[in-house]
């Protein structure tokens, strides 16, 4: 019996989305971008009613998902004063990695003094056997303000597939000029390791993370953000004031529409501190 | 008598010398007689205690083995490794850069401090005990607030300016801070004496085996995967009593 050979020859896909964001008249606009297939973005909508000057811009992946080989890159630029939310239109999925090799997502970002970016919260599927390597890069000026959230997914958990991919890593740093303030790399081979040992993941699923740097981070009780988030049962959770520059939230549970909820929540409090802080 | 005289002339014997005294200057130096601040710290064991998830030695174990293996061997034992190598090759960018890495890593506040108030103790300690041009050169940038001074950082610099292997700076840290943490536990839990040193025995292949593995790893190697753990640690700052700092 001869097994079907794998489609190895597939081209890749090199998908990139560069948005540069600035301010005009009072109000945030895309000044330039560029898009290749399968990433693209729609326009600039301003629909935020705390915040009219704010830029909303959904981003697309049109193919569906990342297969092995595939490289997704993103580019955001926010000028001085741009104040910008990016809301991905679904979660990013790692189809198996049929030929052994990496799919890749590279989001370089750039913040503006006195601008604010704020990314909402989307999940990463890696499907069973999937190789996924995302690194996100964030420099920001000492003034400027980052709202961004994400979560890890055990695969498709619907389907039973729990754990099966072969790699995740991730890697999430944030430079206030400088100085590297968050330098966060996630690494999970379930083959290699079993992740529901004590001090990893301990029986739970979905990791979830939560950035908000911001010079109006010190300012947030800490003591009270952390009585409140331990009302949700069935998740292990902390929140953490970084060096009075960023406050840092993980979640692990293993329920996802729980988690999703109560991130949305926490990001909607922090979102809305931001703007009564600016205006 | 010529001969013996001889001998005691031999490179041979000056660089046993040496070594001996390096080697005895290295047990000093993660002796618990010797100021480093390590007893003071769980990392986030202590929540676990409170928990009620550590509660006996075979708990402790299984504790320590994860640390070892999921939180030391992909973090700190890297910074250490590194640190000897660029203090080696008197690479002080290198150090500023790996330091500046070292503190970004540490996302529970307490942690990042531990690290800090570790680094600044050990320091204090060295101080008088050195004259090397390069670790004067570390200690100004200290002083004048150019770099944060990190424990693993510092030890790694300060091994490699005394003159005992790479391998064996990095097994003794590892070591050091597995025992620090099993007599913490010893004094929190509590388990006995006795559970406390059959706990450290039973990590002595772990602490080789992850040094071999640390030897193989740079920077791109720093990962993260114990979560629980640092979880763990951030929520330690709102315990309702604490007998560690962090």
């Amino acid at each position: 019996m001869t097994l079907r050979k794998s489609p190895s020859n597939r081209p890749s896909h090199y998908g990139q989305l560069s948005l540069n964001f600035e301010k005009r008249h009072g109000k945030t606009i895309i000044e330039n971008y560029y898009q290749l297939p399968p990433l693209r973005s729609g326009r600039a909508l301003h629909i935020n009613p705390k915040n009219p000057s704010e830029a909303t811009v959904y981003m697309v992946e049109t193919s569906g998902g990342l297969v092995a080989g595939d490289q997704n890159k993103f580019e955001i630029n926010l000028a001085e004063d741009a104040n910008v939310c990016l809301i991905p239109q679904s979660a990013t999925k790692a189809y198996p990695s049929f030929n052994g090799m990496w799919s890749t997502q590279n989001i370089d970002v750039s913040i503006g003094p006195k601008a604010t970016l704020a990314w909402k919260t989307e999940a990463m599927i890696p499907y069973e056997t999937a190789k996924f390597k995302g690194k996100t890069v964030i420099n920001m000026a000492k003034d400027a303000s980052l709202l961004w959230g994400e979560i890890l997914a055990p695969g498709r958990a619907t389907h039973g597939e729990k754990l099966k991919y072969e790699n995740l890593k991730t890697n999430f740093q944030v430079w206030l000029e400088d100085e590297c303030l968050i330098y966060d790399a996630l690494s999970f081979s379930p083959n290699q390791t079993d992740l529901g040992q004590l001090g990893l993941l301990e029986n739970h699923l979905y990791v979830g993370s939560l950035w908000f740097v911001s010079p109006y981070a010190q300012e947030i009780d800490i003591k009270k953000l952390n009585e409140e988030l331990q009302e949700i049962a069935d998740v292990k959770v902390g929140a953490a004031l970084l060096e009075k520059k960023a406050v840092n939230l993980r979640w692990l549970a293993s329920d996802l529409v729980l988690l999703k909820q109560e991130m949305d929540r926490v990001w909607e409090i922090l979102s809305d501190y931001i703007v009564e802080k600016k205006l | 008598m010529s001969n013996q005289r001889e001998d005691s002339k031999k490179l041979s014997n000056i660089k046993d010398t040496n070594i001996n005294q390096s080697y005895l200057h290295l047990i000093q130096i993660h002796d618990s007689a010797f100021p480093s601040g390590n007893f003071a710290h769980s990392f986030g064991m202590e929540t676990y205690i409170q928990e009620d998830d550590i509660r006996n030695e075979e708990d402790l174990k299984v504790f320590c083995e994860m640390y070892l293996r999921h939180n030391f061997a992909s973090g700190d034992a890297i910074f250490a490794k590194e640190a000897y190598r660029l203090a080696k090759n008197r690479d002080l960018d290198g150090l500023i850069k790996l330091e500046n890495i070292c503190h970004a890593v540490k996302l529970s506040p307490e942690t990042r401090e531990g690290s800090l108030m570790m680094g600044r103790q050990f320091t204090r300690t060295i101080k008088p005990l050195v004259e090397d041009e390069f670790m004067s050169l570390w200690l100004e940038k200290f002083k004048n607030k150019e770099v944060k001074n990190h424990y693993s950082v510092v030890y790694g610099i300060y091994t490699a300016i005394i003159g005992v292997s790479a391998k064996m700076s990095l097994e003794t840290f590892l070591y050091s801070s597995i025992t620090a943490l099993v007599l913490n536990a010893v004094r929190a839990v509590p388990v006995g004496q006795m559970s406390g040193v059959k706990t450290v025995h039973s990590m002595l292949p772990i602490i080789e085996e992850v040094a071999n593995d640390v030897m193989g790893y740079g920077l791109d190697d720093l990962d993260n995967n114990s979560i629980a753990l640092e979880i763990s640690s951030m929520k330690h700052e709102f315990l309702n009593s604490r007998l560690f700092i962090s």
